[in-house]
């Protein structure tokens, strides 16, 4: 589904964001990606979506060899997979239910298609009465639900999120997580990069941690730190 | 491309060309001038070719005779003329005539000739020739005429007609590329100022997956919508501007009675004028699009 063989990643300004990363996502995953702040976490999602280019190594994504894609090719590998941002990134002039209409146009569906999915995709976020809103006429928490359903609506194979919740409080955070879970449930290979510390122990999902680009875990049924496991747990 | 796909482009070009509705307007004007200037040259050369090519079907000279000369002499030498076979018919003109042709000409000057008689105008004979071929000869052989001072060549006139609309189409070249290059430029600033005003938009696209050319078709088309426009308002001011002109042209006394020179009607000219209009406004259009589309939408 997704692999990363011996990748690094310099910046042209010479800082090093990633460096000689090995790692290989199975169909179906759910996996979290955590480490401090600057650590390469934004980084490695960008390669994921050929937005920088690796400077090293080798990626592979959904059948494509991100590595030697040509740029004419670059919008296909990004219709195979979602991906929602810390900042929602919806069109403020365009209504809910367009918003995720529009990741459908692009393709040039059928508009019997996209009448089809998009009620279906807004109705899995929860959000089939608010479809003629407009962004600025919701919440955080609600606004990034659409960026879900938009990521969600062509049945990706892959969701990639940075930072989710990152711009929400705990509350609407747990939801979204949830939401994600159970779109990993459905199928969907999912990766998160996240902060979030108590939602990433709670979870238990695998966990993947970068600390200065390079991964220090890998764990199944991982905790956000790693010295948590060895405090002693009193019954 | 799919129709819909045809359609959304559409649509978000005018949503484009709407939003920014000042740069859009100052474009259009823009277009509007260079086309009206590339269509002052285009009606006045097709006027000119269609006058020159009247006058070389019909060569026609004009002998002058000294003006001293008396109604013998003059009669002498009309005899001469009408007894050249290579002349089809002769038309002669008085001094009387000649004073009224130049009174008419003076129009409301004409009161410096006050004073004058006919008899300061020599007496002249407007020929006309079997065949252009002739001309030539049958001027050289005129002028051997005693009695005769000069002859006015038609030739002479289509040459200067030619030698003029040839300097009069480098200069307008020279500003029609003007204008065109401006009208380019102009259009393609408007539609940076558009892609500036989107570019959130256009990186969002870019993240869910939309092709460089899904991206930058309603770009082109906002081009194309100001070009357009601007052809349509400027064939619409120059087909009435022509055809006011026409109208007074065919009012006027001078050109009515001399035949020398004829205008063209507008129902002749009017769907030639909307095909370079038509063409150059979709070319013009694209192209502002493309420079503006390789210098601000690199995708
Ligand atoms: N475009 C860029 N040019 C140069 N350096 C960059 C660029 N983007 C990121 N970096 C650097 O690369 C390193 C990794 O950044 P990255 O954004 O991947 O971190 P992150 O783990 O996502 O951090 P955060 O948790 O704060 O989002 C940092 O040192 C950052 O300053
Ligand atoms: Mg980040």
């Amino acid at each position: 589904m997704v692999e990363l063989r011996n990748v690094s990643k310099t910046y042209p300004n010479g800082t090093v964001a990633l460096r000689d990363i090995n790692l290989k996502l199975d169909k179906g995953e759910f996996v979290f990606l955590v480490g401090p702040s600057g650590s390469g976490k934004s980084t490695l999602v960008k390669l994921l979506l050929k937005e920088e280019e690796a400077t090293e190594g080798e990626v592979y994504v959904n059948g494509y060899d991100v590595t030697s894609m040509t740029r004419q090719e670059i919008p296909y590998l990004r219709r195979s997979l979602g991906v929602v941002f810390q900042d929602f990134r919806l069109l403020p002039n365009k209504t809910v239910y367009e918003n995720v209409a529009f990741a459908m146009i692009i393709t040039e569906a059928l508009p019997k298609e996209i009448r089809r999915q998009v009620p279906m995709a807004l109705a899995l976020v929860g959000l089939s009465r608010k479809a003629n809103m407009y962004p600025h006429q919701l919440s955080g928490g609600e606004q990034q639900r659409v960026a879900l359903a938009r990521a969600l609506v062509n049945n990706p194979a892959l969701l990639i999120a940075d930072e989710p919740t990152g711009n929400l409080d705990p509350e609407t955070s747990w939801e979204i997580m949830k939401l994600l879970s159970e779109i990993n449930h459905r199928g969907t290979t999912v990766i998160v990069a996240t902060h979030e510390k108590s939602i990433v122990d709670a979870m238990k999902k695998r966990v993947v941690a970068i600390n200065k680009g390079v991964i220090v875990r890998d764990q199944e049924k991982g905790l956000y730190r790693d010295e948590d496991k060895n405090t002693p747990v009193f019954y | 491309m799919k129709i819909r796909t045809l359609r959304y482009f559409i649509k978000e070009g005018f949503v484009n060309s709407y939003r920014n509705k000042l740069m859009s307007l100052a474009s259009v004007l823009i277009v509007v001038a260079s086309l009206i200037v590339f269509g002052v040259f285009v009606l006045i050369s097709l006027n000119a070719q269609h006058n020159i090519r009247i006058w070389k079907e019909q060569p026609q000279l004009q002998a002058f005779c000294y003006q001293e000369l008396d109604d013998i002499q003059v009669r002498r030498v009309e005899e001469i003329i009408k007894a050249d076979e290579r002349v089809l018919s002769y038309e002669k003109v008085t001094r009387e005539q000649a004073l009224e042709k130049m009174r008419e000409r003076l129009g409301k000057d004409a009161a410096i000739l006050d004073g004058y008689g006919a008899d300061i105008f020599p007496v002249s004979f407007i020929i006309r020739l079997k065949d252009v071929s002739y001309s030539g000869e049958v001027v050289k052989d005129l002028e051997k005429v005693t009695g005769i001072e000069k002859v006015t060549y038609s030739q002479d006139t289509v040459e200067l007609i030619t030698r003029m609309s040839q300097w009069f189409s480098l200069g307008c070249s020279v500003m029609i590329v003007i204008f065109l290059v401006a009208s380019v430029f102009i259009i393609a600033n408007t539609i940076k100022l558009t892609v500036f005003a989107r570019r959130k938009e256009i990186s969002i696209m870019k993240y869910i997956g939309a092709t460089d050319w899904f991206i930058r078709w309603p770009f082109v088309v906002e081009g194309v919508i100001i070009s357009i426009t601007g052809a349509i308002l400027a064939f619409i001011i120059s087909a009435c501007g022509y055809k006011a002109v026409v109208d007074k042209f065919s009012q006027d006394a001078f050109f009515a009675q001399t035949s020398l020179l004829s205008m063209l009607s507008i129902e002749s000219i009017w769907s030639k004028l909307a095909v370079y209009y038509a063409a150059i406004a979709v070319v013009v259009g694209a192209a502002g699009s493309f420079v503006s589309m390789r210098r601000y939408l690199k995708v």
